[in-house]
């Protein structure tokens, strides 16, 4: 019976977005274990490129106590124990050994830009740039039949062991002829599905390959659409917002190397560890929320307090991500340190559903009549001045005929 | 007025508790719904955030009245089944008898009551179908704000135990897909379904003080004192 009643529990629970942060002592015992065996086991290959992290830190001048600040951080992040902080300096360590194929398809390579961030690189960015890149489609020197060769190669020397990070959404439209890549004029759909196929599993990274983003948008000429959309049977871990956060991107990297497995995922398939919950509930400005103190217009005195940006359509509330967290570049600042709202770029449709920069009540959206846009609001009063107009003419016509019946004889 | 007319009980005090419970947490619900959705009144004064929490007490409002609509909710479904009173899913079942009853009252409503010709005496088809719509319409109310509740719940635990947000994804997961995919989806929802009720309380009232004034039975009088007057050989005819 407490069989059944577990599984039925799983059933439901498995893709919600609950967030297990402690599962037990045997558990983390058990994947400490499992974790140590497997960077035993990867510090006994051979790396798959020549740059050594270590170095690399110390040409930035970022010393041990730094790093090791940062490998506490990252271990935080992904929910796991501060045990297991040992073993993800490791694993970073490691990080050449984990081979990435990176594909580029309909986008603005904004993801690319995040994760090599030119300005002085920190540890997330060393991190990445170590990453044993087989193929980056916009970062590689080589072209043409040279880099098919080069890809090719990659496929075939990591078969079934290399992640796929993608890039950019798909564009189905036209047989998919919006996009082509390579010398032969290749699909972005097909390129996608030939390079996933002997891959361990799929990173989408960023609006665009997750859910579409902004290539996906009303009208949507191009029919793009996200990865989960096209590739099945394989794992899929979208890694959404516009640009994806490099620490949710080494993250996922990591546990990877670590456990040999994907995070666990919520039903729009992000690790929970960096999705699981809203912005909202960590943001650095809900007191005033909660107050009813908002920013009312740009650079009023309310703005200069920062106030609460609700008012100026924030949509923290509707949006999952740890950005109120981890925030951008290292944790400097993010959207709303900077006195703007939340566009809920983590979230599917975001462009057409949250970017519009102001309240919900206010936005022009497509009401439920289709064709003219309006604002919820709008659409409500013109519904109620309908039923208004209908009842006075009821009212009114009423008032006549009962006038008539009494002077002339009733039906009665 | 040199007819007999006849006492009829409509409702009872039960039902009419629950009327005014809705109909005050309705006004109560939009009040502070209208807030959140935009805060339209301004709270930039003098005090420090801690001791305004304008915001907060709006929703701690929208929540309580919320709670208040469930247990009338789950209260009046039971209602619908098994009251010993009247029971309304009778008359929301489309047979043939049903269906002229409602035919009749749309009829008399459009013809500015010149054809009265159904029984007046009990909750008719008509009536009873328009208060199941708006049962629905809250129950919707219920499913997408019970949604947006749980996204605050990332943690998976409250104060009552983790059963709760579990229960709420089970319960309300479904929306997200229903209204479009995306958790705007579900608030704009939940925004336009309230000028549905809105639209439908203003016809309620409408309809109610139109009954009153020309079928001449005292209609009014059956959500306060529970019962109303019908002409004796109207109601004997049926």
């Amino acid at each position: 019976m407490s069989d059944k009643i577990e599984a039925v529990k799983k059933l439901f629970t498995s893709k919600s977005s609950r967030v297990e942060t402690n599962k037990g002592d045997t558990y983390y015992q058990d994947l400490f274990a499992k974790c140590e065996a497997r960077l035993n086991e990867m510090r006994a290959q051979t790396p798959a490129n020549r740059l050594d992290f270590s170095e690399l830190l110390e040409e930035n001048g970022i010393d041990r106590r730094e790093f090791m600040k940062w490998a506490s951080a990252t271990t935080a992040m992904l929910m796991l124990p501060p045990m297991f902080t040992p073993l993800v300096a490791d694993a970073a360590v490691m990080m050449n050994r984990a081979p990435v194929i990176w594909l580029e398809l309909q986008d603005c390579a904004g993801n690319s830009e995040a994760l090599l961030r030119a300005d002085g690189p920190k540890i997330d960015e060393i991190v990445l740039d170590i990453i044993s890149l087989e193929y980056h489609e916009t970062l590689q020197a080589a072209a043409g039949f040279q880099a098919e060769k080069q890809l090719d190669e990659a496929m075939e020397t990591f078969k079934g062991k290399y992640l796929l990070f993608v890039e950019g959404s798909i564009p189905m439209g036209m047989n998919g002829q919006y996009g082509t890549i390579g010398a032969a004029g290749e699909t972005f759909h097909d390129h996608l599905m030939r390079c996933s196929e002997n891959a361990a599993a799929i990173v989408a990274v960023g609006a665009c390959a997750t859910f579409g983003g902004i290539p996906a948008a009303s009208p949507n000429p191009t029919g793009a659409v996200g990865v989960m959309n096209v590739v099945k049977n394989k794992p899929i871990i979208n890694i959404p917002a516009c640009p994806a956060n490099p620490a949710n991107m080494v993250g996922v990297i990591l546990h990877y190397l670590l456990t040999g497995q994907i995070p666990e995922l919520d039903s729009l398939l992000r690790p929970k560890f960096a999705f699981g919950y809203r912005i909202h509930d960590n943001c650095e400005r809900r007191a005033h929320f909660d107050a009813g103190e908002y920013v009312e217009e740009w650079g009023d005195k309310g703005a200069q307090n920062n106030f609460c940006l609700y008012k100026m359509g924030c949509k923290g509330p509707m949006t999952f991500n740890n950005c109120s967290i981890v925030r951008y570049n290292e944790g400097i600042n993010w959207p709303i340190g900077v006195g703007r709202g939340c566009i809920g770029c983590s979230e599917p449709d975001f462009w057409d559903k949250y970017a519009y920069e102001r309240p919900m009540a206010d936005a022009k959206i497509k009401a439920p009549t289709g064709g003219v846009e309006k604002t919820v609001d709008e659409f409500g009063l013109g519904m109620l001045t309908a039923v208004g107009i209908g009842i006075g003419i009821h009212a009114a016509a009423s008032a006549v005929a009962g006038k008539r019946e009494k002077s002339g004889e009733s039906h009665e | 007025m040199n007819q007999e007319y006849k006492q009829v009980k409509r409702m009872t005090p039960a039902m009419r508790i629950i009327h005014w419970l809705n109909a005050f947490s309705m006004i109560g619900a939009i009040a502070t719904g209208l807030y959140i959705g935009h805060p339209y009144y301004q709270t930039f004064i003098a005090d420090g955030a801690v001791d305004k929490y304008v915001m907060a007490w709006n929703r701690y409002g929208h929540f309580i009245i919320a709670i208040i609509f469930d247990v009338t909710s789950v209260a009046i479904v039971y209602l619908y089944f098994f009251s010993r009173f009247e029971k309304p899913y009778k008359k929301v079942i489309p047979n043939a008898k049903n269906l002229i009853e409602f035919k009749d009252v749309v009829v008399n409503l459009l013809s500015l009551n010149r054809k009265n010709e159904f029984n007046s005496t009990h909750s008719d088809s008509f009536n009873t179908v328009y208060f199941t719509i708006f049962h629905l319409l809250l129950l919707w109310m219920l499913f997408t704000g019970l949604q947006m509740y749980v996204w605050g719940l990332g943690s998976g635990l409250s104060s009552i135990g983790s059963w709760w947000p579990w229960m709420l994804h089970v319960a309300t997961d479904w929306t997200l897909y229903v209204t479009g995919g995306s958790k705007m989806d579900v608030r704009l929802s939940h925004h336009y379904t309230m000028w549905f009720i809105i639209c439908w309380i203003v016809f309620h009232i409408y309809y109610q003080v139109w009954r009153t004034i020309f079928w001449k039975e005292a209609d009014i009088a059956i959500v306060i004192g529970g019962s109303k007057f019908v002409k004796q050989d109207k109601a004997n005819k049926k």
